[in-house]
């Protein structure tokens, strides 16, 4: 070895007996004052005290070493400490390092003179290490402070209105033509039963005054581009064929001859080719559905046109692309309900009035398609109603393998929603596992069983049968007498939305074995993505009720607040990994390994890259790469082996 | 040969395994000061040369201590280590390094008791085996 190896000095703390007691220092201190690169050997009784961390400055201001050995207690414990200390004296954080001869050895080892020796041969590794020691550079970024929103339903309506009164702008990108998702076509939110259209419109009312937020409704993401606090969201708005001023009076829904079902009301009910999704739709304006509408179809109509008192119909629309830059994107996009009609069992799609839990509320609500009222086929109200819990959870064979968690709330507002219609409807519960956790749902399932709720257990759901013809059904199955009924509602599971796998493809996070988006940290923290700077709020992450994915909106957006601060810029991750260009045999084996997708392919150059902005030091590509290229700072192979040499030849 | 004590290295990763073996410490749980440890980040920096290098340097017995699979702070860099390192075991003897010298497993951050006794195990195991004697080992003068 050609190059000269720093002076280093060494301090070695008596910790008051702690360490003193179990390891014999002044033997220690003696032999280390005879090692070749060890320019002093000071003992103190406590490094820690503001005396020790005095007495470390000011000898680390002599300047008679380059590094510094600290032989104490576990860097876990005062690493900082004494970078600190020694920093005010302008050594690089890099060039101290600590031997752990306290925890891993003092307090360890039975025998003094075993753990002397012990300590002899960890203060060496460290010595040999630290010769190999480069300075470390705190690194900061410039960020966006801006956030970009997936999802225009309740989670992605409260994170706009949390980061908007932040003063940022914030753009939602909604698929539908309105914000508002599941929520919006649910009438009382259990378990207090508030009316969920009244706790909705004032938020909606708030996005539509709030000039920080974009609302980009009836658009796609097609890419998102970048890495944590600098993103670039790019969608493509799908043409509307009414233009923004339209405040949805309605007026051309009356003169429209065509009529088809409506997706808002799931089928029962119809809509106009001109329509808005509900009254009160974020933005107000109207579509024009192209596939159904005459003046496309046929050429043969311009009823709207001549209807409209602000000429607000547009047939030459072609939409846009959008691109919107942030420091952060938020997934709200939701999540489904599973389809029953696989299910033959339950005669979905073949038997008359059995309709799902989605179905049956959209009925009940005052904004449905018979105004409130749920309605048999026939167009009478239900007097017999059986509820069938469970309809493709904990099964993997007909849907999905877990419990949906919240439909047992859901369901229970059956009894209430169809006491309204006819207040001698007969409700009958059919379940297994009953899921209502806390005081509140406790109550809630009580308040409901007062007031005439049956609940049946069946002692295998899989065995429950509905078989007659609509109006008048039988429920059969193990465990309870069969239940005769003129309506069946399933209970249905919840599953990740169609598009989750797309977008997540788009965003290269990842998703867990049932399709959901895959959290940072299931524990600490929750709502982030698995990338940096991606977050998964609301029903997305897992199912969720309202007050649920309004709690992990709200909790995503403040995390990217905190993080993005306009003025302030990104601390990041000290030791990273970096590649070198010239050893790089594009092999791509690092880009396979890194948990974090932080290292990217250069397809012009042939080599990989790390993003320095997003990786978090772990150093697996650096174990993994068979070229020595990828270097993991502070973590480098030069260091390890002459640490591994040291405290195998003190 | 009874006075032999065998020289083993363990690596060891900043969340679990070095916390663990800190908390032994804590506990004041001792264990043979035969082992002594190599601090990493994360198992998966382990590179398998590092385990070699360590029998060159006069290692008889070499450990690779990670976070519990599902519990890698870094998500599953300990994955990894158990990949590579299973192979590593399979070419061990191909070296002429009996594979029960080495040891992969996995300490907690609260797990001072696993630490003391993993590591004893270990040093005993070695201990049975003898020295490692290998062409090209570093003999250094002693200081």
């Amino acid at each position: 070895m050609s190059e000269k190896i720093p002076s280093t000095g060494i301090f070695l703390c008596r910790c008051g007996t702690n360490i003193a007691g179990f390891v014999d220092l002044d033997e220690i201190s003696a032999w280390a004052k005879k090692l070749p690169s060890v320019a002093f050997v000071e003992t103190h009784n406590l490094l820690c005290s503001p005396d020790g961390k005095k007495f470390v400055e000011e000898t680390v201001a002599k300047g008679k070493a380059q590094t510094v050995v600290v032989a104490a207690c576990s860097p876990k414990m005062h690493e900082k400490t004494f970078r600190d200390s020694a920093g005010k004296s302008g050594m690089n954080m890099a060039r101290v390092h600590m031997a752990n001869i306290r925890e891993q050895c003092g307090w360890v080892t039975k025998d003094k003179t075993q753990a002397t020796q012990k300590a002899k041969a960890l203060i060496t590794g460290a010595l040999d290490r630290v010769a190999f020691h480069e300075d470390l550079e705190p690194r900061s970024m410039e960020c966006l402070t801006d956030i970009a929103i997936i999802g225009g339903g309740i989670a992605g309506i409260e994170a706009a209105l949390t980061a908007a009164s932040a003063g940022r702008k914030v753009t939602i990108f909604e698929r539908d033509i309105s914000l508002g998702g599941a929520v919006i076509r649910t009438e009382e939110i259990a378990p207090n039963m508030e009316c969920a259209p009244c706790l909705l419109a004032p938020r909606l009312a708030a996005i539509r005054e709030n000039k920080n937020i974009t609302v980009v409704t009836n658009a796609e993401v097609t890419d998102v581009l970048g890495f944590s606090g600098n993103f670039t969201v790019k969608a493509r708005k799908k043409p509307r064929y009414v233009k923004d001023n339209c405040i949805g009076c309605e007026a051309c829904f009356e003169v429209c001859p065509v009529s088809v079902p409506s997706s808002f009301h799931l089928g029962m009910g119809n809509r106009k080719a001109v329509y808005t999704a509900f009254p009160g739709s974020v933005p107000a304006a109207a579509v024009i559905d192209r596939e159904n509408c005459k003046h496309f179809t046929d050429g043969s109509c311009n009823a709207c046109v001549a209807a409209c008192p602000f000429q607000s119909i547009d047939f030459e629309d072609t939409g846009g692309d959008i691109e919107f830059k942030a420091g952060a994107v938020i997934i709200a996009t939701g999540s489904d309900t599973l389809d029953p009609s696989g299910i033959g069992r339950l005669g979905y799609g073949k038997i008359d009035n059995v309709v799902t839990l989605s179905e049956f509320e959209r009925m009940a609500s005052s904004n449905g398609p018979y105004g409130g009222e749920v309605r048999l086929k026939n167009g009478k109200t239900p007097s017999s109603i059986a509820v069938i819990h469970c309809v493709g959870s904990l099964c993997a064979e007909e849907g999905v393998s877990y419990c949906s968690g919240i439909c047992c709330m859901t369901a229970a507002k059956v009894g209430d929603l169809a006491r309204k219609s006819n207040p001698q409807a007969q409700v009958r519960h059919i379940h297994d596992r009953l899921v209502f956790d806390g005081p509140q749902m406790q109550a809630f399932h009580a308040k409901q069983v007062a007031k005439g709720s049956v609940f049946l257990r069946s002692t295998d759901l899989r065995s429950v049968k509905v078989s007659g013809k609509g109006g008048a059904i039988s429920v059969s199955g193990s465990g309870f007498e069969t239940v005769s009924a003129d309506m069946v509602v399933l209970v249905t599971a919840i599953v990740p939305a169609k598009q989750a796998s797309r977008l997540a493809e788009l965003l290269n996070v990842d998703l867990d074995s049932a399709g959901f988006y895959k959290p940072d940290h299931p524990i600490l923290h929750a709502t982030g993505a698995s990338i940096d700077g991606i977050y998964a709020a609301g029903s997305c992450a897992s199912p969720a009720t309202a007050a649920v994915s309004i709690t992990r909106a709200q909790a995503a957006a403040g995390d990217a607040l905190a993080r993005l601060v306009p003025g302030r810029k990104i601390d990041l991750e000290v030791m990273t990994t970096f590649i070198d260009e010239e050893l790089c045999a594009g092999c791509k084996l690092c880009i396979s390994v890194c948990p974090y997708k932080a290292v990217t392919f250069d397809p012009v150059k042939k080599i990989s890259m790390v993003n320095e902005a997003i990786c978090r030091g772990c150093g697996t590509c650096a174990a993994t790469c068979a070229s020595g290229a990828a270097t993991a700072r502070h973590f480098t192979n030069e260091q390890i082996y002459a640490e591994i040499g040291g405290v195998l030849h003190e | 040969m009874n006075n032999f004590e065998p020289k083993i290295v363990a690596f060891v990763c900043n969340w679990c395994s070095y916390a663990g073996a800190d908390k032994a410490g804590g506990q004041k749980l001792t264990y043979p000061a035969n082992v002594k440890l190599v601090r990493v980040m994360c198992s998966g920096r382990v590179d398998p040369q590092f385990a070699m290098e360590a029998f060159r340097e006069g290692a008889d017995g070499v450990m690779v201590l990670g976070c519990h699979p599902g519990d890698c702070h870094y998500r599953n860099g300990n994955h990894k280590a158990y990949r590579r390192f299973r192979l590593f075991e399979e070419m061990l003897s191909q070296f002429g390094i009996d594979p029960k010298r080495f040891m992969l497993d996995w300490v907690a951050a609260g797990e001072g008791k696993k630490f003391q006794e993993v590591t004893t195990t270990m040093t005993e195991r070695v201990r049975a085996l003898g020295p490692l004697s290998l062409p090209g080992q570093v003999v250094r003068e002693a200081a």
